[in-house]
């Protein structure tokens, strides 16, 4: 009898202490927030950077291994000039890898891209692995405080054929560098 | 030392399954937690609590213990504190695990095979949702009343005392209040009286007829599912999703669509093979020898995955939760049938690669529930934050990308708090993924329009999502908006939010508890339909006194044009009513639709001529 009580008690002990440990006041959650007044658009957005994610207009997915997005198979986001590009012109670099997975499948992928409307040359990609899009862009595509770069792929992988999501490209970073 | 073993025997499965499930103690709320937090706010008089108690919600299901009861008791005494309920759903656990244990042991005769079973059961992954996600603690909750009613029938067949055959009935008659799977509790002392007790079958036979008016009860309050997921299918697909379930009790399941589980999937899959190999060779192999109890075990499988067999669209891991006690108990008897050293040291390797196997999984599930809802809590509190910074502004949301939308959005978890003006920022559609069978993202999303009126008026903040906490980017937000959107006209208003003021004409009273009255005439503007087909939808609420002299009849005219009349007929009910619009509005800047109530009513002392309350006007 005894032993039948030794052992169901360390039973009973470890609900207790299960049961103290949830046994908290009410009213002790909290979450502060980020009031950060009037900050400034970017002109080279990281994929990872929670700052820079408001420009991240529409075409990508949430972070992973806080450091990448996917992409879909049209994506665009908004960048600051640097300072003197409305003058000099500027570099628009995207950088960004090519999964097996979507080389597997598509066999070849080709970006084109366009900065307020106005095309640049595309490029295509036929090998898995990391990769850099980078064009010239004028100084008269370069005027204002933001301008919007679209991006297109003409391969993808559709939503189903991997995962639910339509999958395009992996991005790290994409911005204006200054000449 | 014996003595330690004893209690090792107890102790073990608890610290196992805390061990494997730690990170879900941590867990927060996320998707249909939220819409049972809520629930306390539509209880507003006595006769409120019944109907939040036992009115079927959520596909039908009626599960008064462990949803209703469980969140609302939580609720009122730990507010939005997820501890205590996670600390709820392991104490439960544990309460399990002894039973198990107990059963095991009494059918087997040994400790061994008591806690070979339990950390069967313990390490199975079916078990990493429930021992993760606060909603599905019904599984964890009717596991309790079907191992408790049946450790009483084992009491009442060793003894034959009635007050144990009456215990386990009033148990499973209580387990109805946790899940409906309940039903199944005789078909489990059936089994147990066709391997052990035959000569206790007459006292199977009145717990048959208990679960039949249970059936008869719940389907004459129930609706079945005609359309979508729940849909129940009766066909040859039946084999097929068995098939499933049995493998993915082993290990092989589609857990891979979480990422952290994907490595795996090779093992498991061969391991599910082995498995299945080895206990049809030990289940036919006691048969053959007339050790009929060692087919209880699947016995058991079948009878707990039965009734979610018809779900052919909604294969679900956790849906075998409880049916993996099976599996339980056959490795258990396996452990027991052992005698040689040889095989007892078989047995153990395979629920070795088992458990070794399994409890990675379900450890990653707890992983992925806690992250997941780690980042609903960031965004709900941290809304709740914004909400008290800037109180009286319309708060919207940038960045909230498909799995937060649907595990921290969808469910409106910020009406709990008390936060109602809460939306995504217009654009954010774009970025969330659809589940059309569940909801339409573009209810949750603040029309471009309206959005930049408010914003101008400084009468609402921008907050992003992502990272830890959430950022107060309005006036970037809003520069991004000017370039990109014009203050155009909406297509979707809600006259109970004073932000779609701009888009009401004449005819309406101000804004009443989310509600807006019109009065015997109102006029709405919106932004002409996109393309042909789409319809005005209109929704609101009709009390019991807008109808006392008779039914009220709705006209709607767009532009000049009759485009059709709603009758208002349900007292104290909501109201949505969708009329096709004529091809000639399409690409229209501004359509003005005149709304007219054949009878408006006067409330005495209040003096308004009252048409009809309405919340959303859109057009889709």
């Amino acid at each position: 009898m005894r032993r039948l009580t030794l052992s169901r008690g360390a039973f009973i002990a470890l609900i207790l202490v299960l049961c103290l440990a949830g046994c908290r006041r009410k009213g002790r959650l909290s979450v502060e927030t980020v009031e950060e007044g009037d900050p400034q658009l970017v002109s080279m957005i990281h994929a990872a950077d929670p700052r820079a994610a408001i420009q991240l207009v529409r075409g990508f997915y949430d972070v992973e291994q806080n450091s990448w997005r996917w992409t879909m198979g049209k994506f665009t986001v908004t960048l600051r000039p640097p300072a003197g590009a409305a003058h000099k012109g500027a570099a628009l670099e995207l950088k960004f890898s090519l999964p097996d997975a979507v080389i597997d499948n598509v066999k070849a992928v080709r970006l084109t891209g366009s900065i307020n409307g106005v095309a640049m040359d595309g490029e295509s990609y036929q090998k898995a692995g990391e990769h850099l899009y980078s064009r010239d862009v004028p100084a008269s595509s370069l005027g204002g405080e933001a301008v919007t770069v679209d991006f297109a792929l003409d391969k993808f992988l559709s939503a189903g054929m991997v995962e639910q999501r339509e999958l395009g490209i992996v991005m790290t970073t994409v911005g204006l560098i200054p000449k | 030392m014996r003595l330690a073993a004893r209690a090792g025997v107890w102790i073990l499965p608890p610290l196992f399954s805390l061990a494997v499930y730690w990170p879900g103690l941590w867990a927060w709320f996320q998707q249909d937690d939220f819409a049972w937090l809520g629930l306390h706010l539509s209880i507003h008089e006595p006769s409120d609590f019944w109907r939040a108690m036992f009115a079927p919600m959520a596909q039908g299901t009626i599960r008064p213990l462990s949803e209703r009861a469980f969140f609302l008791t939580f609720h009122a005494l730990f507010g939005l504190d997820a501890l205590p309920f996670r600390v709820a759903v392991f104490a439960t656990q544990c309460v399990n695990l002894a039973l198990l244990l107990s059963i095991v042991r009494r059918m087997t005769g040994s400790r061994g095979a008591a806690l070979v079973a339990a950390i069967v059961w313990a390490a199975n992954p079916a078990l990493g949702v429930p021992m993760s996600w606060t909603s599905s603690y019904n599984q964890i909750l009717c596991a309790t009343f079907l191992l408790g009613a049946f450790r009483c029938w084992l009491q009442y067949v060793d003894s034959g005392q009635r007050r144990w055959y009456v215990a386990q009935a009033a148990i499973f008659v209580a387990g109805f209040g946790a899940l409906e799977i309940n039903a199944v509790y005789p078909a489990l002392v059936a089994a147990h009286v066709a391997c052990c007790a035959r000569s206790r079958w007459r006292a199977a036979l009145p717990l048959f007829v208990v679960s039949a008016a249970y059936g008869l009860l719940r389907t004459s309050v129930v609706e079945p599912a005609v359309a979508g997921p729940y849909v129940m299918h009766f066909d040859a697909e039946l084999p097929v999703t068995l098939g499933r379930y049995w493998f993915a009790v082993l290990g092989a399941s589609r857990l891979d669509e979480l990422p952290a589980v994907a490595p795996w999937r090779t093992w498991t899959d061969g391991a599910a093979w082995l498995l299945c190999g080895a206990i049809a060779g030990f289940v036919a192999t006691r048969l053959w020898r007339r050790d009929w109890p060692a087919a209880i075990g699947v016995l058991w499988f079948g009878a707990l995955i039965a009734p979610v067999l018809p779900l052919r669209d909604h294969f679900s891991d956790y849906y075998l939760t409880l049916p993996a006690l099976g599996l339980a108990l056959v490795a258990g008897w396996a452990w027991s049938s052992a005698r040689r050293t040889g095989a007892r040291a078989a047995v153990l390797a395979l629920a070795g690669i088992y458990v070794t196997l399994s409890a990675p999984l379900g450890r990653a599930i707890a992983d992925y529930n806690r992250d997941r809802s780690d980042a609903v809590r960031n965004l709900v509190l941290g809304v709740a934050r914004a909400h008290e910074l800037h109180p009286g502004k319309t708060i919207l949301l940038s960045g909230v990308g498909t799995d937060l939308f649907w595990s921290g959005v969808f469910d409106k978890p910020f009406r709990i708090l008390g936060v109602n003006d809460v939306w995504l920022a217009p654009g954010s559609e774009e970025n969330i993924g659809r589940h059309p069978e569940l909801g339409e993202v573009g209810d949750f999303v603040f029309p471009a329009g309206p959005a930049l009126r408010v914003l101008a008026r400084e009468k609402a903040v921008v907050y992003a999502a992502g990272g830890d906490r959430l950022r107060n980017v309005t006036p970037t937000w809003h520069k991004l908006a000017l370039q990109r959107w014009k203050p155009e006209l909406a297509r979707r208003v809600d006259a109970g939010n004073e932000a779609f003021s701009d888009q009401l004409g004449p005819g309406w009273y101000p804004i009443e508890g989310g509600y807006r009255w019109m009065s015997a005439r109102a006029v709405v503007w919106l932004a002409g339909p996109t393309g042909g087909g789409q319809k005005l939808r209109i929704a609101g609420f009709c009390p019991a006194a807008q109808l006392s002299n008779g039914l009220v009849r709705l006209t709607i005219r767009a532009d000049g044009e009759s485009i059709g009349t709603a009758t208002l007929e349900t007292p104290d009910a909501p109201f949505e009513n969708s009329f096709p619009l004529p091809a000639t509005l399409t690409g229209r800047e501004k359509v003005e639709f005149v709304l007219d109530v054949d009878r408006a009513f006067v409330p005495p002392g209040d003096g308004r001529q009252l048409g009809a309350a309405f919340g959303i006007i859109s057009i889709r």
